[in-house]
């Protein structure tokens, strides 16, 4: 039940098992984010991300509640790194334990799908073609959208 | 009310880059007469008037603007000590 702003790899067994803890509950989602090795139009090589680290912490921390509230969470982690990372690094990885998969796998998808919209971080990929700030995408904009309008439950 | 009212400005990713500053102090009391409320519009034309790279940035569609750690429409009022970020929209995960 907490948020992690990190420049190191994200050991995800290691947040597995603190996660689960003890006690795991009917149900544990989890959800993985790597850099990609390409954009929509060119190779990437390394990645850059950079955040606004005060507000970030409060926009996960706010997200994880938000989860509680809606899917009935007994415990949910998110961490997610900033800094120079390289390809196939993990960027991101979200935990939810809950009585039912429904509710664990959901509670996955809404703090992804809300995260990418509303947690202050930048991603500049950096390759062959040169460096650039990655653009919002409106397909993230949709997909958080679906949450606020109750398409998605 | 006298001397001077400072709230913290901080720029991120293209916008820091474009404009070559990532935090600074403004001055309110440069902008509003005594007792006038300052909103983020005022803050946002103030700025713009630094130069035309200014006033492109602060004038994008797509800006995004924070008041302290949380996102604000541009008639939310600014008062002493706040932290007014400003960014284009966020592309984590």
């Amino acid at each position: 039940m907490s948020v992690a702003l990190q420049s190191e790899a994200i050991d995800v067994a290691a947040e597995y098992a603190q996660l689960v803890g003890d006690s795991p509950g009917a149900a544990v989602a989890t959800f993985t984010g790597y850099v990609r090795d390409h954009s929509d139009q060119h190779a990437v090589t390394e990645l850059e991300l950079e955040h606004y680290p005060e507000m970030a912490r409060k926009v996960l921390e706010d997200l994880g509640h938000s989860a509680v509230e809606r899917f009935g969470l007994s415990r949910w982690r998110i961490v997610h790194r900033f800094g120079q990372l390289a390809v196939l690094d993990t960027i991101v990885w979200v935990g939810a334990v809950a009585d039912h998969r429904g509710e664990a796998i959901s509670a996955c998808e809404f703090m992804m799908d809300t995260l990418k919209t509303d947690a202050p971080f930048w991603k500049r990929e950096q390759g062959p073609a040169g460096d650039q700030w990655v653009a919002s995408r409106d397909n993230d904009t949709a997909r958080r959208a679906r949450w606020q309008s109750g398409e998605a439950q | 009310m006298s001397g001077s009212v400072k709230i913290t400005i901080k720029l991120f990713s293209a916008l820091r880059e474009a404009l070559g500053e990532s935090e600074f102090q403004l001055d309110l009391s440069d902008i509003s007469e005594a007792s006038a409320l300052v909103d983020v519009e005022a803050i946002k034309k103030q700025l713009s008037q630094r130069g035309a790279e200014w006033k492109e940035a602060l004038n994008q569609p797509n800006l995004v603007h924070a008041l302290n750690h949380k996102v604000v429409f541009t008639d939310a009022v600014v008062t002493e000590g706040d932290e007014l970020a400003f960014f284009p929209p966020m592309t984590g995960g």
